[in-house]
């Protein structure tokens, strides 16, 4: 069981003001009280949070907890959060204004030493008719590498799918290899897509060893597209996100749904990838292992409120596993990596600046998320408010060269997404003109293959009124894999 | 509202980048382009290439680059800093170069419609072909694309067959 103070049971921090006792109390009811609860374990956690909270509201009784916590309960936060602003002030004009944040999520230094956590992890193999050949055989090999490579600690499965899903290798620590590669190679193809069947196989694998101490995860490797069983994937992910449990995606070739798996996997805070050939399947599954055996802090979600006049209007990740993000409460943020940190790239809209008021807070709340290695207290909640103070006049000053550089990949990213837009509504003309600029932006920047990508893509849509399939894929992950650190981008190409 | 100087487009306050055409909406002065004057100076009459490196013109005072076309004289400032790229505009393509060449028989000599960028970098001025269709010469050596090369007042560029003579105030 794991160590939680009365303040854990409420999410809240440990400096929460009695209001906010008070405000998280009534949510808890709401959401567990023994006359509304469905799930069995519920009525125990009310009955904790109804004990934190007597103790809490009486100042007398929270004092004395207060100074009796113990020592594992008042480390101070492990993550330390710092914010770049596009400028340094709103400005006090009465119409709406913009404003860009880079959000980046450090680690404390003393916190690199803490233990890597295990791996729990489950891979859930498409094996359609479609993968047969190159695709297979290069899934297998990348199977038989990611065994000989795990941990006496890791625990490891494999899921296969087509129209309906069969365990290929139970959910196990120290795994036989010889076994294990046997069941690998008599892997064959045959059927459809159902995505559902392999994730609904692929959680109940995790779900055997699950415990917050380890690193649970599903990678999911699909070429096809499903049909009619989407709504139960994103309401799977969901359950995944609840449990903590993340889903990462890799599709191969031009059929799969990929604006699909990007909201299936952005629910839990993964990210999905392209590939064209085949043998490129095993590069990008050992790159996201090993950047899952180097979480620190995995699952971190920003629950926030923004005042009537803000929005957050556009949310992306720039490190680690480049992906568009949500702009609603609770943001997923994903994971953040021992050696590096997480960055977040925010989009405000400030409608209006309040009147009499010398700030404007954008967004604030609570960011939460679990420390798996940890051996006493894992999961952790520290307060985050973002806001900017107010101006009578217009920050001139140039917006910091990180912020920059970053939008300015970031744009090309989104003339893309834009130009799927147009296109969904049936705007041809808009998504050409869209498409010739990011050419252009393209060439400006000497990415000459991806502009010729654009180009050709904007003769098919001339010709064709549509999208081609591997072109609008090509473009996206083309466009996000221009915001990788230099070095990476191969694996997408 | 800012409005987007490539595209008219009207963006927030605050926007860094156009949404509409990807333009950077900060410090643009000196990146968009540039309307050029023709017959800005009066030609130089019957300047041949051979004798204009012999008699290059001296160094401009006003502005940082001056392009001196040694066809037909005419002489084009750069204005402002940074990087500009030159190239021949065509009507309904939308790659617009910062340096139009088109005035000068651009089409006729071969130059790409983004065909060489110079930048104008402290402490060293760069020019590098972009990836043009015919080539880029610096003193009658041809330029590998995408390598910037440096260069200094009087130096001569070709850009397909259009001789260009750099006339740099450092």
């Amino acid at each position: 069981m794991e160590l939680e103070t009365f303040y854990d049971r409420l999410d809240l921090p440990r400096d929460a003001t009695s209001d906010e006792i008070r405000h998280a109390y009534r949510e808890m009811v709401r959401r567990f009280h023994p006359d509304r609860n469905i799930n069995p374990g519920e009525t125990e956690l009310f009955m904790g949070v109804q004990e934190a909270f007597e103790i809490l509201t009486d100042p007398d009784r929270k004092a004395d907890y207060d100074s009796n916590l113990p020592s594992w309960a008042i480390k101070s936060d492990p993550i330390i959060v710092s914010t770049i602003y596009s400028q340094k002030t709103l400005t006090n004009v009465p119409e709406p204004q913009l404003i860009y944040l880079l959000l980046n999520l450090g680690i404390r230094p003393e916190e690199v030493n803490t233990e890597r956590p295990p791996l729990n992890l489950c891979l859930v193999l498409d094996c359609s008719t479609s993968m047969q050949g190159a695709r297979l055989d290069s899934v297998k090999s990348t199977a038989i590498e990611l065994i000989r490579q795990l941990q006496d600690k890791d625990i490891f499965s494999i899921v296969k799918f087509n129209d309906r899903a069969e365990v290929v290798l139970p959910a196990n620590r120290r795994i036989d290899n010889q076994n294990a590669e046997l069941r690998i190679q008599l892997l064959q193809t045959g059927g459809g897509t159902e995505i559902f069947q392999g994730l609904d196989f692929g959680m109940r694998e995790v779900r055997t060893f699950w415990n917050t101490k380890q690193i649970n995860h599903i990678i999911l490797i699909t070429d096809g597209r499903t049909y009619g069983d989407e709504e139960n994937c994103l309401q799977l992910a969901d359950q995944a996100q609840s449990l903590h449990v993340g889903i990462s995606a890799l599709g191969i070739g031009n059929k799969w749904n990929d604006s699909f798996l990007d909201t299936l996997t952005a629910k839990t805070g993964g990210s999905s990838g392209y590939i064209i050939k085949g043998e490129d399947i095993r590069q990008f599954t050992i790159e996201k292992v090993v950047g899952l055996a180097h979480i620190y802090a995995d699952q971190v979600t920003f629950h926030f409120e923004t005042p009537p006049e803000v929005s957050l209007s556009y949310a992306f990740r720039l490190h680690p596993d480049i992906t568009p993000l949500g702009t609603s409460s609770p943001l997923v943020m994903g994971a953040v990596p021992y050696e590096s940190s997480q960055t977040l790239l925010l989009e405000f809209l400030v409608k209006s600046i309040p009147a009499i008021s010398e700030e404007v807070v954008l967004a604030q709340g609570r960011l939460s998320y679990l420390v798996p290695g940890h051996l006493e207290k894992i999961s952790y909640i520290q307060r985050l408010v973002l806001k900017r103070p107010i101006s009578e006049d217009f920050d001139s000053s140039p917006p910091p060269a990180a912020i920059m550089h970053a939008m300015s990949r970031l744009i090309l990213y989104r003339m893309q997404e834009k130009a799927r837009a147009d296109m969904a509504r049936g705007n041809v003309k808009d998504a050409n003109r869209r498409l010739q600029y990011l050419a252009t932006h393209l060439l400006a920047q000497g990415q000459r293959d991806l502009a010729k990508s654009v180009l050709s893509e904007v003769a098919h849509i001339q010709n064709n009124k549509s999208f081609s399939e591997d072109g609008e894929k090509r473009i996206k992950y083309g466009t996000r894999s221009l915001l990788l650190p230099p070095g990476i981008e191969e694996i997408l190409r | 509202m800012i409005e987007c100087p490539v595209c008219s487009h009207k963006e927030f306050t605050g926007a860094l980048f156009c949404q509409e055409c990807g333009a950077k909406l900060i410090g643009i002065s000196g990146l968009t382009t540039q309307t050029i004057r023709v017959k800005v100076t009066p030609p130089v009459p019957e300047l041949q290439a051979e004798q204009a490196i012999n008699n290059t013109p001296a160094p401009p005072v006003d502005v940082a680059i001056y392009l001196h076309i040694l066809d037909t004289g005419d002489v084009v400032p750069l204005e402002g800093t940074g990087e500009f790229t030159m190239g021949r505009s065509t009507e309904g393509y939308p790659f617009l170069p910062d340096i139009d060449l088109a005035p000068y028989s651009a089409l006729e000599n071969g130059v790409s419609r983004l065909h060489t960028s110079i930048n104008l970098g402290i402490p060293q001025a760069l020019v590098t072909d972009i990836g043009s269709a015919n080539g880029t010469w610096l003193n009658g050596l041809k330029l590998s694309p995408n390598s910037p090369s440096p260069i200094k007042h009087g130096d001569i560029l070709t850009l397909g067959k259009l001789k260009i003579q750099l006339l740099i105030r450092r």
